[in-house]
């Protein structure tokens, strides 16, 4: 059996990210452009719309209508969203319920076995929620603030000057397969902001574009996980929140499961592995259908209907990650764009939040005095290293970095690094990014859905909404050098049957594609492409 | 007493096919209260209508008027608006004549209206309607009080015996302004039928194996005699081995035919969405386990190559008698 | 050239139908309402006319609640000039909603009014004929052909088994089919424009009308199918089925 070196495969960042052009004259100009219309892109938007009423902000979202490209488990810590409305109360806020209980369990492939629940990961005081729900809300409060929110605007690229970002470029729309007009074909648009907000989210192509650019590095290189994710309709509630380690992941994988109640008839049930896995046949996707089958989650779901489905990456690299600078000339990075996610705890969407709450602070500053310069914007990288954001990831600075090496030492090792309050072992696990991992090539399982609690990626793909126009141009790069083995890799690699062996070869299915970002991560690239394109999630 | 006046649609000085079902239509309605069923006939001349007493019509109205060679929706309004008052309800065929009749006569006669009604009954002194909406997502039950213009969905009503004596009577034409113009039918220009617009659609999808099989589902939509359309699922159609216009299924186009009949097609939800408010689906799959198995209405398991040929074979048999 | 469209605000085609607790209207919890897909037909008929006679006003008008006014902005950002909220509960008799809404275009001396054939909510497919009727004006509808030269409507409709042309002097009331244009997206600019459109709220009291909806259900579950047979052997059966049973034949 032969091995899959996964960076021998990857294309490079497409070069027209950082664009050169003058901005055209029809360019819209606006004080300050947040590219992303996410909890961390709105929120710095609604504090900002607050603090300088008289800057004129615009948000723009790949996705259709806000929070149609949102995705996360969720169990969400209130306390960004208490700072940053602090005339509501909880009840007022779009979550769905209290965390009542929790149990944590090491599965096996039959049995579960109830273990204590680590202390980074207690819930009590949180809430579930769905993350579309609470964008969608954002997006109303920052309307309604006079911020313009512009959904179906994916930006290209980063429009420079000298060192300066000085605005962005959307995608054109209307396109044939070809990349040539079509009737309803939509002219790109330029917007020039004195300072862009990039609040892309995970793994987000303009970040990573001008990081290249500038050459902003980290310690360690960010790593991703791929989360799979399904909402339920269920006959009965479920009084806890659940999370599981072990079974269906295979040992050398780092990840976990999770399953949590979302009101009385509804659960968000997913999987989460470390996209440095081992073996090039693992498939979240299907290791998510299997895991539905085991008992302890097969009797929640049995009469129950599936609702929704869709899958997003996670940026788990932690506080070792996190980029050397969060800001420069005209430019800020935040939420997940930048990295902000413990995964201990497995949060990032109050500290997403803070982060944009923190760059309003600056950019109101910054503005004021009148500039959006490379130095008026360094006392957000100040502020954020002095936030409990940095704080927190620094406690648990290598827990995840722990489980490259295997779950059991993962395990132990991560154990005393909670006693020591992080100190343990000292210093920095030093991490391959995860297209540096080899994989192993092994024959796959085979799985046949039963299509009552498992599903086929093409009925996934149709669950999440994705009506993508069947005809627009591929926006996926693929790598050199693609063989059967590759292929095969890729298949498994995306949840949403974009990839599939044909032969010897690869046969890419774009439309499919919810972006997720798992094979911009280990194997073919992902650009912008029409706005509105991917998933229309209104659960996740 | 209250009766059912049934608008029928004329075309080139001939019936419509429909029109002994839409008259069969207001028989079942008429006969909940014992009540008559008038046909209204407008064209330019006495229009053969002889067969419509048998499908229940107690009288046939005929209006004439040299405008009423082709349609003529203000003549046909002002007729129904002279004649229509005392009657319970007007019927009309929900065709795009029908669709288009329907609104006028009711905004003249100031009664509700219900289009694409699949099934109509009286509640007490209300007609009681079924009708589809949200795109066959939900059924609308309503109660329309008073005088109310149905539009009855083709395909809804079986004609019914026994039949009525059909007398045959004038109707006179008040003198109307004819404000839009129309011209007769001019017989489509698409060269081959549409897979939205189809009686019969003959889907394909992987199983075919390649694209030249498509010939397979050519001869048995021919063997339909130009009531059927060939479509195919998406991947077929991503493979390019067949037209984006022929797709069928969520991202392509939503089909509602009386007949569809899926080849090679494993039944990927993504096309179910597409096709599964069809009458009546008909599969033909390798794998006896192909999810399209469980919404088709008659299944065989089979090689599509045995089976469609076959298939044909047997349509233009029947055919032919 | 004075163009008005009526809109209607309706759920996205592609949203979950779920009965709401009254058994007669749909539950909206997590629905995403859009632009009435018809409508925007006639909306990209009204701009592109104008944009074509290079002068004139084009009206979007909308009846109902106050979140129609959202869908009204989208139309805005497409291109049309002002708005008008016709603001009130529209009622389940299609009739009385177009009284109100012919009530609000007469005297607005508009030589076009446009609409979509249907919305995709309730299929009522008659307020446009309606209007027409109460207004006295020519109507022709779904049309898939629209032409306007010197003072006069050339339309043309799809009819079973061909197509159907027309013609009248405007004003005139149309309503729109798909396959009449491809409805531009609102751009950037188009949307930063529509906030400071004209949105004019008038409120306005409908009748309740002679309509009463009963109840909505979702459609009978699909009786379980049955496989006839194996291969070529079972395709008499199956014509037997089709031919007496089924019918379709």
């Amino acid at each position: 059996m032969g091995t899959v070196l996964p960076v021998r495969h990857q294309a490079p960042l497409p070069a027209n990210m950082i664009c050169t052009d003058a901005p055209s004259d029809e360019a819209i100009e606006l004080d300050v452009l947040i590219v992303g219309g996410g909890p961390a892109g709105l929120s710095c938007a609604i504090q900002l719309a607050r603090s300088a009423p008289e800057l004129t902000i615009g948000v723009l979202e790949k996705a259709g209508s806000l929070g149609e490209h949102s995705l996360s488990g969720a169990v969400i810590n209130p306390s960004a969203l208490r700072a940053l409305f602090p005339d509501l109360h909880d009840q007022d806020f779009p979550l769905r319920q209290p965390v009542s209980g929790e149990a944590v369990y090491y599965l096996t492939p039959t049995g579960s076995l109830r273990i204590p629940t680590p202390p980074t990961m207690k819930n009590h005081g949180n809430y579930t929620a769905s993350l579309c729900e609470l964008v969608r809300w954002l997006g109303e409060q920052a309307e309604a603030l006079g911020v313009n929110v512009f959904p179906g605007f994916p930006a290209e690229s980063l429009l420079v000057n000298g060192q300066r970002v000085i605005g962005v470029r959307t995608t054109a729309g209307g396109l044939d397969r070809e990349r040539q007009p079509t009737d309803v074909y939509q002219v790109p648009t330029d917007l020039t902001a004195k300072v862009v907000v990039l609040a892309e989210g995970t793994r987000g192509p303009l970040g990573q574009a001008w990081r290249e650019w500038q050459q902003v590095g980290s310690d360690n290189p960010q790593l991703f996980a791929l989360g799979v994710k399904e909402v339920w309709d269920v006959a009965r509630p479920l009084d806890r929140v659940i999370h599981t380690m072990g079974w269906p992941l295979p040992f050398d994988a780092f990840g976990g499961s999770w399953c949590y109640p979302l009101g009385p008839q509804q659960v968000s049930i997913g999987l989460v592995a470390g996209l440095d896995y081992k073996d090039a046949s693992f498939d979240v996707h299907e290791s998510l259908q299997r895991m539905k089958l085991h008992p302890l989650f097969r009797g929640l779901l049995e009469g129950g209907t599936l609702l929704e489905w869709g899958a997003k990456t996670i940026p788990e690299g932690g506080y070792y990650a996190l980029p050397h600078r969060l800001s420069g000339d005209g430019l800020m990075m935040i939420g997940d764009t930048a990295g902000f996610v413990d995964v201990p705890s497995l949060k990032g969407i109050h500290y997403a939040m803070e982060s944009g709450m923190l760059a309003a602070a600056t950019i109101a500053a910054a503005l004021q005095r009148g500039g959006g310069d490379a130095a008026s914007l360094a006392s957000y990288d100040q502020a954020v290293r002095g936030s409990r954001i940095v704080r927190d990831m620094h406690k648990t600075r290598n827990m995840r970095l722990a489980f490259h090496g295997g779950f059991v030492s993962g395990v132990v090792q991560a154990g005393l690094m909670t006693l020591t309050g992080g100190a343990f072992p000292g210093g920095r696990i030093a991490m391959p990014a995860d297209v540096d991992a080899p994989r192993r090539v092994e024959p796959p399982e085979t799985f046949v859905p039963d299509n009552v609690l498992t599903f086929s990626k093409v009925d996934a793909v149709f669950k999440s909404g994705n009506a993508t126009r069947d005809t627009i141009p591929s926006h996926l790069v693929v790598g050199p050098d693609i063989t059967g083995d590759v292929a095969d890799f890729y298949a498994h690699l995306c949840p949403a049957g974009v990839y599939e062996r044909e032969g010897d070869g690869l046969r890419v299915n774009p439309p499919n594609c919810i972006d997720c970002k798992a094979t911009d991560v280990v194997g073919p690239r992902w650009t912008p492409r029409e706005g509105g394109s991917g998933p229309k999630y209104r659960l996740m | 007493m209250p009766n059912i006046l049934a608008v029928l649609e004329v075309r080139g000085g001939a019936l419509r096919k429909g029109a002994n079902e839409l008259v069969a239509a207001a028989r079942r309605l008429a006969d909940v209260n014992g009540e008559t069923v008038d046909a209204l006939v407008c064209g330019p001349a006495s229009v053969a209508a002889d067969g419509l007493g048998a499908a229940g019509a107690d009288r046939v109205l005929q209006g004439t008027h040299a405008d009423f060679a082709h349609y003529a929706p203000d003549g046909i309004a002002a007729v129904v608006a002279a004649i229509g008052a005392p009657y319970r309800a007007v019927m009309v065929a929900a065709t795009a004549t029908g669709k288009d009749l329907a609104p006028r006569l009711a905004a003249r006669l100031n009664a509700p209206c219900a289009m694409d009604v699949t099934a109509v009954d009286l509640q007490g002194d209300a007609i009681r309607v079924v009708r589809p909406v949200y795109a066959g997502k939900a059924l609308q039950t309503v109660d329309l009080r008073g005088l109310a213009v149905i539009a009855v969905r083709p395909g809804a009503y079986a004609t019914v015996a026994p039949g009525r004596p059909g007398v045959a009577e004038s109707v006179a034409v008040p003198s109307f302004t004819q404000r839009l113009a129309v011209e007769p039918v001019r017989g489509s220009d698409k060269g081959s039928l549409d897979v939205a617009e189809a009686r019969v659609v003959i889907a394909g999808g992987r199983g075919l194996g390649d694209p030249k099989h498509f010939a397979l589902l050519e001869d048995l939509a021919a063997a339909f005699g130009g009531e059927a359309a060939v479509g195919a699922s998406r991947a077929v159609v991503d493979a390019g081995w067949a037209e984006h216009g022929a797709q069928v299924g969520q991202t392509g186009k939503t089909v509602a035919p009386e007949l569809y009949i899926a080849i090679g097609i494993s039944g990927a939800i993504q096309h179910l969405a597409g096709m599964r408010t069809a009458k009546v689906i008909v599969a033909v799959n390798r794998d006896k386990d192909a999810p399209i198995f469980k919404v088709a209405d008659y299944g065989i398991v089979g090689d599509l190559f045995d089976v469609v040929p076959a298939l044909t074979a047997a349509v233009k048999t029947a055919k032919a008698h | 050239m004075k163009i008005a469209v009526c809109l209607r605000r309706v759920p996205d085609t592609t949203a979950k139908i779920v009965i709401g607790p009254s058994g007669t209207v749909i539950d909206e919890t997590g629905v995403k309402f859009v632009p009435n897909p018809y409508d925007e037909y006639a909306l990209e008929a009204a701009i592109a006319l104008k944009e074509r006679a290079g002068s004139g006003e084009t009206v979007v008008v909308a009846l109902g609640p106050d979140n129609v006014q959202e869908t009204l902005r989208t139309a805005l950002a497409m291109g049309m000039d002002r708005a008008v909220h016709l603001q009130g509960a529209a009622s389940a008799d299609g009739l009385e909603n177009a009284r109100v809404l012919a009530d609000h275009l007469r005297g607005g001396s508009y030589d076009l009014l446009l609409f979509g054939k249907l919305a995709v909510d309730d299929y009522g497919q008659q307020t446009g004929a309606m209007v027409a009727e109460l207004l006295e004006l020519p109507c022709a509808t779904a049309v898939t052909h629209l032409a306007i030269e010197g003072g006069r409507a050339k339309v043309e409709r799809e009819v079973e088994g061909g197509v159907e042309a027309a013609s009248c002097a405007l004003p005139a009331v149309f309503t729109c089919d798909k396959g009449l244009n491809n409805p531009r997206l609102p751009s950037l600019k188009g949307i930063m424009a529509a906030k400071k459109k004209p949105l004019d709220i008038t409120p306005v009291t409908v009748a309740a009308g002679r309509v009463t909806v009963v109840s909505l259900a979702l459609p009978p579950e699909r009786a379980a199918g049955r496989i006839v047979g194996e291969g070529a052997a079972a395709v008499p059966a199956l014509m037997q089925i089709l031919t007496n049973d089924a019918k379709v034949l």
